[in-house]
């Protein structure tokens, strides 16, 4: 039941990456592939209508994330303390950019706020991505469960760590440069014109840049914590997360290569949820490694609610799961296609 | 009890106290106004009238401004409870997550799937999926109302859920814990409310076009439909929700009944203060004008019936803050009054034909707009601090429920950057709201909706598949 739970989780997160992942990453390049008022507004109405909807995968994360793991939220909210704070800020700035910006036709308030969207989703990016490296590294966890972390310490990946350290910075980056591909993936399939032109060729050099990045990553992690690897092999889910990795990619390969945009964009979605369960199948069922001592670290046996609430819980999740299938295909064939911005726009941007 | 100014759990109430109130400014208007979409979206697919068509589309922008603001507002609360109410979540996570992750699963995802149908879509959707997209928005916005409720009502008055062998609350019913007596009550006297609340604003945007002599019809169908939900939802968040609520909180919470009524002694035919400041040194209320009998009748039914009083309970159960506590309450049913004559005048006057000239009048109804929200806010104040010093209700206190391993630096931290935040976020709302109703109405003429709707996509959908 637990490792059942643990993976529904992880599974809502993993959707909630795939989904405002594209945000992101079309977010920190909105300069590069928009250039005239005109461009952004395309690049504004490829995620405006739907921005909630994504970020709400987040909430339903969250909410699924206290009633399964309570004691986990417990710790994992107060020690990474101020890193979510910094998240939640740049969500509330990346929301406020992309609804204020279009209601005065100006250049000035237009600039001001594509600054604050291109900003706050970077910043969104490389925190989510090193809070990922937080995760696989481990955090300062005492005997009693709980943890508390600075920003940063030496810089080191043993002992009293940080937030950021060489280890979560280059996750960080890795995760900015795969979200930055994901989202010139989904640009290329929304967009035409110039915008369509540069998202594609940003697509190519980006996907490329994150192969070496990925290779370092691997050799990273397996130094910071060896005994991962070990465990992983004999996990088959992680099995699957490679074979999801290998298939996404000959389809995004395919599918940029033959122009054929919403397979390319399938294709990245899923090296997105191939890497992410490869990665959750790998550390479980630890879910918080102390750092200061493996005897301390959280395993989701140890932070799960009763059996009982458990399984209440798997009454209803099914339920709103299946609500949340049918929204999503009545959605996705509503905003099917390349955006208009006459008809996804509101008021002038 | 002495709340040091550098005590972090002081901090931490104070934030999660300002975050929450701060909040509910934005869903209360968006339950409220989300079933006037719903009517006028719905008068206009019966009728073809453009009168109706041209209102949502007005109220929708300012829905999708008040919106907005609620979700980026909202979705620090629930992380809140893990970062600043650590001890909380690890006792209670296993029963209240299982709403809040409902809220998310159930109406969250209902919601926002659809607002920006509800808003950008009308020229994507057409008329009809237009307005399913209003009634999906309005019913998820309650559906939320009520999952948040089923989570106060369980640390106002806790039921269907079990301790286990580490000491930690789960759920043992379901249905128990959906179906809490409190929550069902608490539910109809807040989303009432926040009726009043769309309709207060609805009235007060009509009033100021009425009074500037501009978009008469627009401001005639608001001042109409706003007045009309008004004086009813006025009516009905006093009697009987408002009154069953304090009922249930002088059969549940005796000692919140006389912190609230300012009861420091207890007894038969207790009166109800009308005026009085509570002296909570001295153990009295100054200045008192009572009304006789009244609190007796209104919380148990007879005249006669005995009020406990705070004197039977030992301080330690008092809630911490009772002079506040004492005023969120007796304003709330002040402005609840004000809020049905001014209502039942209105409406009085439109029955005489009157509503859209009365200048007086119109000029009331328009500065009324803030009051509905205090109110509002007023209630949470009375229930929340009635709440105190318990975080559930007899079972876990609040001083257990803050996050140990936070300190009070890291929260004032946190607590300044929201306070400039959502400063800079009221001026931007107030601003860009103000500016829609500056441009009002009748701004976007739309020449012919139909044929809009019709330019398809450039490419045909089959392309993309692959």
């Amino acid at each position: 039941m637990i490792a059942v739970w643990y993976a529904i989780v992880s599974f809502m997160l993993i959707i909630y990456v795939a989904l405002d992942g594209r945000n992101f990453g079309a977010g920190m390049l909105h300069w590069l592939v928009a250039r005239t008022p005109e461009e952004r507004r395309q690049v504004v109405a490829a995620m405006a209508p739907l921005w909630s909807w994504h970020e709400v995968w987040l909430v339903g994360f969250g909410g699924t994330l206290l009633a399964v793991f309570p004691r986990l939220m417990a710790s994992a909210f107060a020690g990474y303390y101020l890193a979510l704070f910094l998240i939640l800020w740049s969500l509330i700035l990346r929301g406020t950019s992309i609804e204020v910006g279009g209601h005065i036709n100006d250049r000035l308030w237009q600039g001001f706020w594509d600054f604050v969207f291109v900003f706050s989703n970077f910043l969104l990016a490389v925190l989510f991505g090193a809070a990922a490296g937080n995760v696989a590294r481990g955090v300062p966890v005492d005997a009693d469960g709980n943890f508390s972390m600075p920003f940063f310490t030496n810089f080191t990946v043993r002992g009293q760590v940080g937030l950021l350290d060489w280890y979560t910075i280059s996750i960080a980056i890795f995760a900015a440069t795969i979200l930055a591909a994901h989202g010139a993936t989904y640009l290329t399939l929304k967009t035409e014109g110039p915008v369509h032109d540069r998202s594609s060729k940003w697509a190519n050099y980006l996907w490329v840049a994150t192969v070496p990045l990925f290779l370092a990553i691997s050799v990273e992690s397996r130094v910071v914590r060896p005994d991962v690897v070990g465990r992983a092999i004999h996990n088959p889910f992680c099995w699957l997360g490679l074979i999801v990795i290998l298939i996404a990619t000959g389809a995004l390969i395919s599918g940029l290569s033959a122009r054929r945009e919403m397979r390319a964009f399938l294709g990245s979605n899923f090296i997105l949820v191939g890497l992410l369960i490869t990665g959750g199948a790998a550390i479980f069922p630890v879910m918080l490694y102390s750092t200061l001592a493996p005897e301390n670290s959280l395993t989701a046996y140890s932070v799960a609610a009763d059996e009982h609430s458990l399984r209440l819980a798997s009454i209803w999740w099914p339920v709103g799961f299946a609500l949340a299938i049918v929204y999503f295909v009545f959605i996705s064939r509503r905003y099917m296609g390349k955006v208009s911005v006459r008809r996804d726009t509101q008021g002038y941007y | 009890m002495d709340v040091s100014l550098s005590d972090p759990a002081f901090w931490s109430r104070f934030q999660f106290g300002f975050t929450l109130m701060y909040h509910y400014l934005f869903p209360q208007l968006t339950m409220g106004l989300g079933w006037f979409l719903v009517y006028w979206k719905w008068r206009a697919l019966k009728t073809g009238d453009e009168t109706y068509n041209q209102a949502v589309r007005f109220w929708a922008k300012i829905f999708g401004l008040n919106f907005a603001v609620g979700v980026v507002t909202g979705i620090p609360m629930e992380f809140q409870f893990g970062t600043n109410w650590a001890g909380f979540s690890k006792y209670a996570g296993g029963a209240i997550g299982q709403t809040l992750a409902m809220e998310g699963m159930f109406a969250f995802f209902l919601e926002s799937a659809f607002v920006g149908a509800l808003i950008w879509g009308e020229k994507r959707l057409g008329p009809r999926y237009h307005f399913l997209a209003a009634v999906a928005v309005a019913f998820g916005s309650w559906l939320s109302g009520y999952f948040i409720l089923v989570t106060n009502a369980f640390m106002q008055h806790p039921v269907g859920y079990r301790v286990d062998s580490r000491g930690l609350l789960g759920i043992k019913s379901l249905s128990a814990f959906l179906l809490n007596p409190w929550a069902l009550i608490q539910f109809s006297h807040n989303q009432i409310a926040a009726l009043v609340t769309g309709s207060f604003v609805v009235t007060s945007i009509g009033a100021f076009y009425a009074l500037r002599r501009l978009h008469p019809i627009q401001a005639q169908l608001y001042l109409r439909a706003g007045t009309f939900t008004g004086l009813i939802a006025s009516l009905l968040v006093a009697f009987p929700t408002g009154d069953q609520q304090a009922k249930m909180v002088g059969r549940h919470q005796p000692v919140t009944l006389a912190a609230m009524e300012g009861k420091f002694v207890g007894g038969p035919n207790a009166g109800v203060a009308v005026i009085g400041q509570p002296n909570v040194a001295a153990r009295r209320l100054d200045n008192p004008v009572e009304m006789p009998g009244a609190l007796s009748f209104l919380a148990y039914g007879h005249f006669g019936s005995y009020v406990h009083g705070l004197d039977e309970y030992p301080q330690s159960v008092w809630p911490d803050n009772i002079e506040l506590l004492y005023y969120s309450f007796h304003l709330m049913i002040t402005l609840g009054t004000i809020f049905i004559v001014l209502m039942a005048y209105a409406r009085f006057e439109n029955w005489r034909g009157r509503l859209e000239s009365n200048t007086w009048l119109l000029w009331i109804l328009m500065l009324a707009l803030p009051f509905p929200y205090i109110a509002n806010t007023l209630g949470w104040m009375t229930a929340e601090l009635g709440r105190q010093p318990w975080l559930v209700y007899g079972l876990f206190h609040t001083r257990d429920g803050y996050s140990k391993v936070v300190s009070g630096g890291d929260t004032v931290f946190t607590l300044i950057g929201f306070v400039g935040l959502y400063f800079v976020l009221g001026l931007l709302f107030l601003y860009l709201v103000g500016r829609e109703i500056g441009q009002g109405p009748e701004e976007e003429m739309m020449a012919n909706p139909r044929a809009e709707h019709e330019e398809t996509v450039i490419r045909p959908i089959e392309e993309h598949f692959v």
